[in-house]
């Protein structure tokens, strides 16, 4: 099975695949690592790289929207997405959310600075939708996938609630 | 037997049921619409619900607070920090509802609360003062008597709020040009935060450090103060990071400064926990600031290092105990604390707020490490508050021993589904002239305009490779039949996560 991951602006393609003597066999840009891997509660992975047994402990959360998963490792956090999905239907389970309509929600409190698509416009995964200004900090909310806007809900100077739908996606 | 109400939430909320517990008090909480979840409401005896999620509308309502307690039964209302804990007002109202305010009396915190007052109180205490203005100028002052003041105080210098705290309607001034901007923006920020407009002019010192004495005082005439914290690491005058002892007091100077507090306390007949804030220059002069009649967020360090419980002693002095701390030993360190302030912030993006679903929680244990934490797994950090969500305090019988212990207690913290400034503490303790112990209160704001948005949790290209090996294996767990249990809780997971957007 092969997944995209996308890490700082960087894809990595990986595939995973079953060793025959136990464990899992993962490739990453080419290159082959044997790993065992235990699951440990919900979110979490304990990893024994190769044959050194190089103990690492990753945490991977969804961060509740977006699709975007929050993955921990020594104490820093770090966002990922998988947005690759060529031959399992695991990495749309993960993801969250697939298929449908997506909406861009404001995560906080604040007012609407600049909305960046109009309706009918084609975005791309992860392209800039609306900037919201909060804690007089702007921050940019990206498209969760790549689709066409349906909707803009909100417009430049709007006042937004945690939660308030900005734009949908199809 | 004394029920006590906590008019607070989160940890300090959770801090003062522990000590409750301790002492075999029976608690009761109080909440808003959010957190009828929330920690302190599920670790109380009582709850009672008090309004809506604005803290307007609940943690700040006086009556509901008061009407809460008489429904409970309680007799003794615990503040905490922030919200009504230096309001004068709610101490008046406990105590016309009979009452015990586990806090100084509504005089002393009328008294101290401004910051005019609480600088001449200092100066009759002959204590110094940073060089300012006497009297709070109001609206009525005109822009030519503030200039002239302003000049026999001499530039660089601080616009200040007489009701102000946490940073709010602070300003600095480099040159007599911008003063008049700089009083009306910290005028209308001071009339909306603490609705007195009223400021005061104080000199700023080149690179002070801050460094406070916390001290408890008796019914019966005995003040005590202890080791001092210091405070400098503070981004925007808000504090990130406390210790104690500081660095860059002595033993002699200790004594000197506590015995400045104590005076100041006595002199005003100052009950229960406080603290004085004082600037120590590079010359080793210090001044007062203001004070804080209050139990602080950093008050773990002074704890860790002198074994006392100051939840404890809040309460047994508002039962009309004596103080029965030997004044030597509580001038004397016992080691070294370290406290970092865990907020649901990113500071990958400003230190925006990051609230949000709390999927995983384990907070950092072993030897010398403390976690005043308020949260739970499963619960959502709302948007309403101060976004603190801990507190990690790391005891060490030397400074450098308690930075290491801090440091592998970050790398163990574990918080899942939301982003917080653990990242940031971890790559601050690794920071030199953090290590060392050479900073002031500009230190990090230089620190960190210098790293220019960087990342705080960068990894290399080997371990970005292990996450994305990590992402890749998680969801071929979770789709293969083996796993279907987590991957049918996931899908749960996701499912509620699509009905809350």
């Amino acid at each position: 099975m092969t997944f995209d991951v996308e890490i700082n602006g960087r894809v990595r393609t990986v595939s995973v695949e079953r060793a025959a003597q136990g464990g899992y066999r993962v490739t990453i840009d080419g290159r082959p690592h044997a790993v065992d891997a235990a699951r440990v509660g919900t979110l979490g992975l304990s990893l024994l790289l190769d044959r050194a047994g190089i103990s690492r402990d990753v945490q991977i959360a969804p961060a509740g929207r977006n699709g975007e998963l929050l993955i921990r490792i020594d104490g820093r956090t770090i966002a990922a997405t998988l947005n690759g999905n060529r031959s399992g239907r695991g990495a749309a389970d993960a993801g969250g959310h697939a298929h449908g309509e997506q909406s861009v929600v404001a995560p906080m409190p604040g007012r609407v600075v600049r909305v960046l698509v109009e309706r009918g416009e084609t975005v791309a995964a992860r392209q800039g939708i609306v900037v919201v200004e909060a804690m007089k900090m702007e921050n940019e909310l990206r498209a969760p996938r790549a689709g066409r806007v349906k909707d803009v809900v909100v417009g430049a100077g709007d006042p937004v609630e945690a939660g308030r739908v900005l734009v949908v996606i199809e | 037997m004394m029920k006590i109400l906590i008019a607070n939430r989160g940890e300090i909320a959770v801090r003062i049921i522990r000590a409750c517990r301790e002492m075999g008090l029976p608690t009761v909480a109080v909440f808003s619409d959010c957190d009828r979840d929330a920690r302190h409401v599920r670790e109380a005896d009582q709850a009672f619900h008090i309004g809506p999620s604005e803290a307007v509308k609940s943690y700040l309502r006086i009556d509901a607070i008061v009407d809460a307690a008489r429904r409970a039964g309680a007799d003794a209302v615990h503040p905490g920090y922030g919200f009504l804990a230096e309001n004068a007002a709610f101490a008046r109202a406990c105590a016309d509802a009979g009452l015990t305010f586990i806090g100084p009396s509504a005089d002393a915190i009328a008294l101290m609360g401004s910051k005019t007052a609480a600088r001449a109180a200092a100066v009759s205490a002959g204590v110094s003062v940073v060089p300012g203005t006497e009297r709070p100028l109001d609206a009525t002052v005109s822009d030519e008597a503030i200039a002239t003041a302003a000049d026999e105080i001499g530039y660089p210098l601080l616009v200040k709020a007489v009701a102000g705290g946490g940073g709010k309607g602070m300003r600095t001034v480099e040159d007599r040009g911008s003063l008049s901007s700089a009083i009306r923006s910290a005028r209308s920020e001071a009339g909306s935060a603490f609705g007195d407009s009223a400021i005061y002019l104080e000199r700023r010192l080149t690179r002070p450090r801050h460094i406070e004495i916390q001290l408890l005082g008796d019914h019966h005439g005995t003040v005590v103060p202890f080791v001092e914290r210091e405070c400098s690491i503070q981004r925007r005058h808000q504090k990130v990071v406390e210790e104690s002892p500081s660095i860059a007091v002595s033993p002699e100077l200790r004594r000197r400064i506590a015995g400045a507090a104590a005076a100041v306390a006595r002199s005003v007949g100052y009950t229960n926990a406080g603290t004085i804030e004082f600037l120590l220059d590079e010359n080793g002069s210090f001044y007062f600031l203001e004070m804080n009649t209050r139990l602080q967020v950093e008050h773990p360090v002074t704890e860790m290092v002198s074994r006392e419980d100051l939840v404890h002693w809040q309460i047994r002095i508002a039962r009309g105990e004596k103080l029965t701390i030997d004044p030597e030993t509580a001038l004397t360190p016992q080691g070294h604390a370290i406290e970092c302030r865990i907020y649901a912030e990113d500071p990958d993006q400003g230190f925006m707020p990051s609230p949000g679903l709390i999927r995983g929680l384990r907070p950092a244990a072993g030897p010398g490490v403390r976690d005043d934490g308020g949260v739970t797994a499963g619960y959502t950090v709302p948007v309403f508050y101060d976004s603190m969500i801990a507190k990690l305090v790391a005891w060490g019988a030397t400074r450098d021993e308690a930075v290491r212990r801090m440091s592998r207690a970050l790398r163990e913290y574990e918080v899942l589904g939301i982003k917080t400034t653990i990242p940031f503490f971890l790559w601050l303790m690794r920071q030199p002239d953090y290590a060392e112990g050479r900073y002031d209160t500009t230190y990090l704001d230089r620190l960190l305009a210098a790293r220019n948005g960087q990342s705080f949790s960068e990894l290399t290209d080997d371990e970005e490779d292990l996450a994305a090996m990590a992402v890749a294996l998680d969801a071929f767990l979770r789709s293969g039949p083996a796993d279907r249990g987590p991957a049918t809780a996931w899908k749960a997971a996701a499912r509620r996560d699509a009905l809350r957007e």
